[in-house]
């Protein structure tokens, strides 16, 4: 399935979480995968979620560290 | 006689109020409803005596207080979801502290029907779900709606589950197997006359907050959607088409106390705020006592087989991790991130529930995807260049790594052989199974990313090594490196 990161789209397993996608983003971004023990993660209307909220297909998070 | 006329006056007009409530006759006075929610506890034990001791003090100011769970009560700790009997210290703990009903969330399925229906024994409080049909003999007690007289108010509640998953809910397909589950607006709709038969009418739901919403748009019905699933922060509650909803967090870190003030049959106010459970420095005693019971549970040393002789290296560990997975999913091929074996010796003799959780800790579902062997062999390149710990470890194929220097920093060349030791059509596909960490580090090529078929990979090590009771990998080797 599609979801989207901070605004990019990133393909990953039906099923996923939170936290799947955001790693998937780190690692595709090449950023450093330890800061995801701090991240916090938030829907498209910018209520806060759980990093282990399971996604659907085509659903907008975004997450600041 | 004075005295024994108002008496009788009172117990009368008591007893009008609570028949009248019971018959759908509207309350005619003004009372406040109070209502702490929770959802998606996940199995946060500690927060538990946390929890009870806010539900305490409420219970003090009110002792009317309901106390309603929206689902996932389990599955998010070993404490729990490894007990023998699966999601048991949740229930007792729920129990302690009075839960008036829960709804079923998507994980209540993780045990199967069976575990589902011993856990709905053992609750002292009602599963309330319209949306699935079982048969009677499943022993999957539940109820489509439930009244509930508080005050002299008569309150009904409908739950809903969520069914997004090919038409059930996510859980592995074998736990709901022989249940059908309905879209949950559709069932609502169903049951829309149940409005006309209460004071209150409370969805709990178990669809996920954007469909809670949806909900409220076309159900102004409602007077409160107490929700859960997304795992959703509202701060205290949000108006939606006049509908109250509320949600939460996972693993209990706030609860959402919500107060409904009926006037004559109608709910005139309503308001919801957080309280930050996971913060709060007070602790019920009993839950405390509870909790620690089952955090120090002996079921942590239960042996689950016999290892004919001594593991001494990641690579046996591995593979064994891997045999698991494939042998729980009827995979062609399993592996595993070198990085996700955390210890590489075992000494021959028990390998109890403990060792498994300490062998891989991280909580990693299993995930399975088809792809061609070319595309196999780009996957574990690209998860060896995400782990320094070293190549990935497989079951159903071995591998021959060539690196580009002594450090592994790059992968020169990689072959791969079938189990017959002729190498892999790498043009044909197989059902690759992986822990969800090394699917995502593989950079799965193409549209299918494949499916999590939501099974802990430890739980699946468990019931594995539970299944072949002796394990025996001394010399098993899955990998030739070359420098």
């Amino acid at each position: 399935m599609i979801v989207k990161v901070n605004k990019e789209e990133v393909r990953i397993f039906k099923g996923a979480s939170a936290k799947h996608a955001i790693l998937k983003y780190i690692l595709m971004k090449k950023m450093d995968a330890s800061s995801l023990d701090s991240i916090m993660v938030f829907d498209s209307k910018g209520h806060q979620i759980g990093d282990d909220a399971p996604l659907k297909e085509g659903q907008s998070i975004t997450f600041k560290i | 006689m004075k005295r024994l006329f108002s008496i009788l006056v009172v117990a009368i007009l008591g007893l009008a109020q609570n028949v009248f409530a019971q018959n759908g006759v509207r309350a005619s006075y003004k009372t406040d409803i109070n209502i702490i929610s929770v959802n998606d506890m996940h199995a946060a034990i500690d927060n538990m005596p946390k929890m009870a001791a806010i539900v305490d003090s409420l219970r003090a100011m009110d002792k009317s207080l309901m106390v309603i769970s929206a689902g996932d009560n389990r599955t998010g700790s070993p404490v729990n979801d490894m007990y023998s009997d699966a999601s048991f210290p949740m229930i007792a703990l729920m129990n302690q502290m009075g839960f008036t009903c829960s709804a079923f969330g998507n994980h209540e399925f993780d045990s199967g029907l069976e575990g589902l229906a011993r856990n709905i024994n053992e609750s002292a409080f009602p599963y309330i779900c319209a949306n699935i049909f079982a048969d009677p003999q499943l022993g999957i007690q539940c109820e489509p709606y439930k009244f509930f007289n508080v005050k002299g108010v008569k309150i009904c509640i409908l739950g809903v589950v969520e069914a997004e998953f090919n038409g059930i809910p996510s859980t592995h397909p074998n736990n709901v197997k022989g249940i059908r589950f309905a879209p949950a607006e559709e069932t609502i709709r169903k049951y829309m006359w149940l409005r006309d038969e209460c004071d209150v009418f409370i969805l709990l739901s178990h669809i996920g907050y954007d469909e809670d919403v949806e909900v409220a748009k076309k159900f102004p019905e409602f007077d409160l959607i107490i929700g859960g699933h997304s795992h959703t922060q509202i701060e205290g509650g949000e108006v939606h088409n006049g509908v109250l909803i509320t949600q939460n967090e996972n693993k209990l870190k706030k609860l959402t106390h919500t107060t409904l003030v009926v006037e004559n049959g109608k709910v005139t106010g309503k308001s919801a705020k957080n309280i930050d459970v996971a913060g709060y420095t007070k602790q019920n005693v009993a839950a405390k006592c509870l909790a620690d019971f089952f955090s120090s549970n002996p079921e942590f040393k239960r042996v689950l087989a016999q290892a004919e002789t001594p593991f001494s290296s990641y690579e046996e560990l591995g593979i064994l991790m891997c045999d698991a997975l494939k042998d729980f999913s009827g995979a062609d091929i399993a592996y595993c991130n070198a990085g996700g074996v955390r210890y590489e010796d075992h000494p021959a003799g028990d390998f109890t529930v403990n060792d498994v959780l300490r062998l891989d800790p991280f909580g990693n579902s299993a995930v399975v995807v088809n792809v061609t062997g070319k595309q196999l062999r780009d996957m574990l390149i690209a998860c060896k260049s995400q782990d320094s710990h070293g190549f990935p470890f497989t079951s159903g194929i071995s591998c021959e790594v060539t690196y580009t220097d002594k450090q592994q920093s790059g992968v020169k060349d990689l072959k791969l052989f079938a189990p017959d030791g002729k190498p892999l059509d790498l043009k044909k596909k197989y059902k690759v199974i992986a822990n969800s960490y090394a699917i995502i580090t593989s950079d799965v090529p193409g549209e299918d990313q494949g499916e999590d078929i939501n099974a802990l990979t430890a739980d699946i090590l468990m019931k594995y090594l539970e299944k072949v009771k002796k394990v025996d990998y001394k010399g098993r080797k899955c990998l030739k490196e070359i420098y």
